[in-house]
This record gives C-alpha cells, sequence and structure tokens, in this order.
C-alpha cells in the first residue's frame, strides 16, 4: 500500500479576515489603467486588521480545523506553519498556535519556508509522519499576510487569509489522498532579501518559466505515476495567483473551467500566498459529495508544485457544520479605502 | 505601556486560553486564575477555560487617545464581557468592530490577536480579544 492511501483529512479550516480593499482603490491611487483588475480577473483583496498577522490568522483557520476534526489536541504530534510573513525572523509561529491551541509541550513544531507552498510541503511531509506511524496526527498550516512594494503591481492581490488541516489516519478523514508528486526546481521568479520587506519578482520568469512549467511538471508527473486522467477528476484547484492563471493552466493539461471554478477565491480576497490554493481545497471540501476525486496542485516561487489526488469520504458531510465555512468569511466583509489599508498594513510612518 | 517578558510567559495560558479558577464551594468563576476564590474567600478552586465561550458585552469605552504603545492603533475599544456558560467577567479587547456598531448585549466570540509589541525588535504580545460572532449558514 502507497503510504497517502494510510492518511487523509480529518479536519480542514479556514480564515478570512474581514476587511476589503477593491483593487479600483489602487487603481485610483497609483494611476493604473483601470482595466488591471478585470484584466487579473480580482476585484477585491482581503487585508489582515491592526490587531492581525500570520500567527493569529493561523490559529483560527487551525481552530476550525480541530473542530472538523473532532480530535484532542493533545494527540496532535506535529505542528507545521507554512508562511513567508513570520512575525518574528528568529522565533517560531508554530509554537504560539501550538500553545494557544493546548497542544503542547508533546509536539513537533515548527514554521517552514518555500514562498507560497511551504505548508503544501508540511501536507507532504506529514502524509510520511503519520503513515510512519510517526504521529498520529499532524497540523497543517498555511498563512500569509502578504507585502507587496506599494505602487507595484503585486499590491493589486497580495492578500491576507489562512487554511489548515488535520492530518491523520484515513479511516478517520473527510478526504483521503490517492496520491502525491512534487516538482521543483531552482527558478528566480520571485523572492526577498531577509533585510528586505518586500518581495522583488523577475518579471519575465513568473509565468511560464515557474508557475505553468511545475504546476504543469507537478501535474503530468501525478498522472503518469498513477495512471489517472484529467477526465477523472471532478475538482481542479491549483495556486492562485490571480484569477486568470489557474484556468490557464487547467487549459493547459485538458481540464475545463467548470471543474477549477469551485476552488477559485482569489478573484474575491486575491491571493493569500500559503493559504491561496489551501483555502481552494478548504471551500471544496465545504461543499464536495463524498466520493469526488479532487486534483490539488499548490504553487511556490524559487520554484516548485505539488500535486495531489484526494478523494472525499461520507465522513465529510458531519464534520462541515462543525466550523464556520470559506463562504461564512467571504460573506463577512468591511469595505475599506486605500488610507484605512494604509494603515492597518503598517505603511503610515508615524514620529513620537 | 510595556508588558514585562517573564510576567507575560508567565501568564500566558491567561492570555491564550482564559485560564481561570472555578469555585467548588460558591461556584463562580474568577478570572485570570487565582488560588482563592474572588467572590467568597474559599480556596477550593479547579482551573477552568474559558476559550471555547461566547460572551455578552456588558459595557464598554472607545479609546481615541491611546496610551504608549497604542499610537498607531487607535482608536482602541475595551470592554467588559461576560461569558455565556460560566458567567465570568472579563475585561478585554473588542475587534473587528466599527464603534457605530458596538452596543451592549450583543455577542461576541474569542480570538487571538496581535494586541501589541515592544518596538520594532521586541516581543510580541498575543492575548484573547472578543469580535462579533462570525453569522454561518
Amino acid at each position: 500500500m502507497k503510504p497517502e492511501e494510510l492518511v487523509g483529512i480529518v479536519g480542514w479550516g479556514s480564515y478570512i479576515p474581514r476587511y476589503r480593499l477593491p483593487l479600483s482603490e489602487i487603481t485610483r491611487v497609483w494611476g493604473f489603467n483601470p482595466e488591471q483588475p478585470r484584466e487579473l480577473d480580482v476585484s477585491e483583496k482581503s487585508v489582515a486588521g491592526l490587531d492581525e498577522d500570520s500567527i493569529t490568522m493561523g490559529w483560527e483557520a487551525a481552530l476550525n480545523a480541530l473542530r472538523r476534526a473532532g480530535v484532542n489536541p493533545r494527540e496532535i504530534g506535529a505542528v507545521w506553519f507554512g508562511t513567508e510573513s513570520k512575525p518574528y525572523a528568529v522565533k517560531p509561529s508554530a509554537t504560539v498556535i501550538a500553545e494557544a491551541l493546548g497542544i503542547t509541550p508533546s509536539t513537533m513544531a515548527s514554521d517552514l519556508e518555500f514562498a507560497c507552498r511551504a505548508a503544501s510541503e508540511a501536507m507532504r511531509i506529514s502524509i510520511g509522519a503519520v503513515a510512519s506511524g510517526l504521529v498520529k496526527y499532524a497540523l497543517v498550516i498555511g498563512s500569509d499576510t502578504a507585502q507587496a512594494n506599494p505602487g507595484d503591481v503585486l499590491e493589486y492581490t497580495a492578500s491576507s487569509a489562512a487554511t489548515a488541516f488535520i492530518i491523520g489516519p484515513s479511516g478517520e478523514s473527510a478526504a483521503i489522498f490517492e496520491a502525491s508528486y512534487t516538482y521543483v526546481t531552482d527558478t528566480p521568479d520571485f523572492w526577498r532579501r531577509s533585510v528586505s520587506p518586500y518581495p522583488l519578482h523577475g518579471e519575465a520568469f513568473t509565468g511560464e518559466p515557474a508557475y505553468f512549467h511545475h504546476i504543469v511538471g507537478a501535474v503530468k508527473g501525478l498522472m503518469e505515476k498513477t495512471g489517472l486522467k484529467p477526465g477523472d477528476f471532478d475538482y481542479a484547484i491549483f495556486h492562485q495567483p490571480n484569477g486568470k492563471f489557474p484556468v490557464q493552466v487547467a487549459r493547459m493539461l485538458g481540464i475545463p473551467p467548470e471543474k477549477v471554478k469551485p476552488g477559485l477565491v482569489t478573484p474575491m480576497i486575491g491571493n493569500s500566498y500559503n493559504s491561496s490554493a489551501l483555502i481552494g481545497l478548504s471551500k471544496v471540501l465545504d461543499e464536495a459529495k463524498p466520493g469526488s476525486r479532487i486534483l490539488l496542485a499548490p504553487f511556490g516561487s524559487g520554484a516548485g508544485s505539488d500535486a495531489y489526488s484526494i478523494v472525499v469520504t461520507d465522513k465529510v458531510v458531519e464534520k462541515r457544520g462543525r466550523a464556520p465555512r470559506v463562504v461564512d468569511y467571504l460573506a463577512r466583509k468591511k469595505i475599506i479605502d486605500y488610507a484605512f489599508y494604509a494603515k492597518s498594513r503598517g505603511l503610515i510612518k508615524r514620529i513620537g | 505601556m510595556r508588558f514585562s517578558v517573564p510576567r507575560y510567559w508567565r501568564e500566558r495560558h491567561s492570555y491564550y486560553r482564559l485560564k481561570a479558577a472555578k469555585c467548588l464551594d460558591c461556584g463562580r468563576v474568577t478570572y485570570p486564575y487565582t488560588e482563592r476564590c474572588r467572590f467568597c474567600g474559599s480556596s477550593r478552586v479547579v482551573e477552568v477555560e474559558l476559550v471555547n465561550e461566547k460572551a455578552r458585552l456588558l459595557t464598554y469605552t472607545v479609546i481615541y487617545s491611546a496610551g504608549e504603545g497604542f499610537e498607531d492603533k487607535k482608536p482602541v475599544v475595551i470592554g467588559i464581557v461576560e461569558t455565556e456558560e460560566s458567567k465570568a467577567r472579563l475585561l478585554a479587547r473588542i475587534t473587528d468592530v466599527d464603534v457605530e456598531e458596538l452596543k451592549t448585549g450583543i455577542l461576541l466570540e474569542p480570538v487571538l490577536r496581535r494586541i501589541n509589541e515592544d518596538g520594532e525588535s521586541g516581543l510580541i504580545y498575543y492575548l484573547i480579544a472578543y469580535r462579533p460572532v462570525l453569522k454561518t449558514g
């Protein structure tokens, strides 16, 4: 038996902050072409409040995942936190969340970094850890308050949200991993040096050699490994830097847009980085029928992609109502202007 | 205002999980946890956590002239809340709410928030705050 088949998603949960910045505010302030948000297929982005960061958002997503899992927090043997917006450069975020959720002290805990796919790497690691019996449950969190240089094109989409999964035995799971595959290379499409508050991106690298090449590589690798074909999947969820790329990569793989749309959250909240593809999976688990097969392919700059085949079980139905769904958080929103956004994200410098 | 790092560490379960003392004699709950019941003086108390309870807003104030360390966060909303099951009363930050939405009696739920930090290099302080209950469909 493959390790994946012993392991599944016992609980899932997400969090989206209440504030939304219409992208028209960014075009207004910086004098950009007003058509650009439509070209990206993103209308608003979620913005973390003044008292929020990747730890607080990750805490709420993890709490929702724990509620759905219905497991004792002390049975969790690993807390892996994927982010590129760590509140501390040195001091783990995972231990704050583990302590606040009553998981400590008998657990592994660490923060992982691989641009937008660190939490996905954590998911693959957790498959191995659970399948081997090293831990019974692992908590995987993807959470980001994504940064963008004010006035940079990245500012359109860099948003805030979190998603978490309790990975555990397949017999208790709402969805079971069928197979997984990872494809990475050294590609300079996007980076942030340790001294820099904002990332840079290698313009020509962000599309073809990065996003499309790695996701196609991972998905094709998964299909070769399993014999599965595009038509075998009911849903396809890809990393969502904007609303257009996931539909384009689906087309390249022979997957129709209607299988992508249910897991496409970026048009409403922007790109939440480590939560970007994972919040799509969270939303699909909120809605999918038992027996559905899901293709999940997160991507991270630098660059790499993972492809997973995930099959939904009957247990998804009873677990759904135990925590707020992604649509509940999408519905809770307060529209803000650029000034409020600037204050919330620390772009205003006061003295005294 | 600066927190003390040792005190924050010592009291982290009061801040993260709302560790409180339930009195085995009078049944009332004291937050934060103390060895002796604040209401009847009994030392027969057990540890409970209030972090899973919703709460009602009993009263509140909006601080427009915030103190040291909170200048960037104005206006700051502070309230006294009463938890639904334990009927414990505590002073807490109220968040994710517009001043015009504030009303005594509204139902709130606990959320972990980044309340303050010691400048750009010091420790970050996470505490439970309360926000209006999320509507679920």
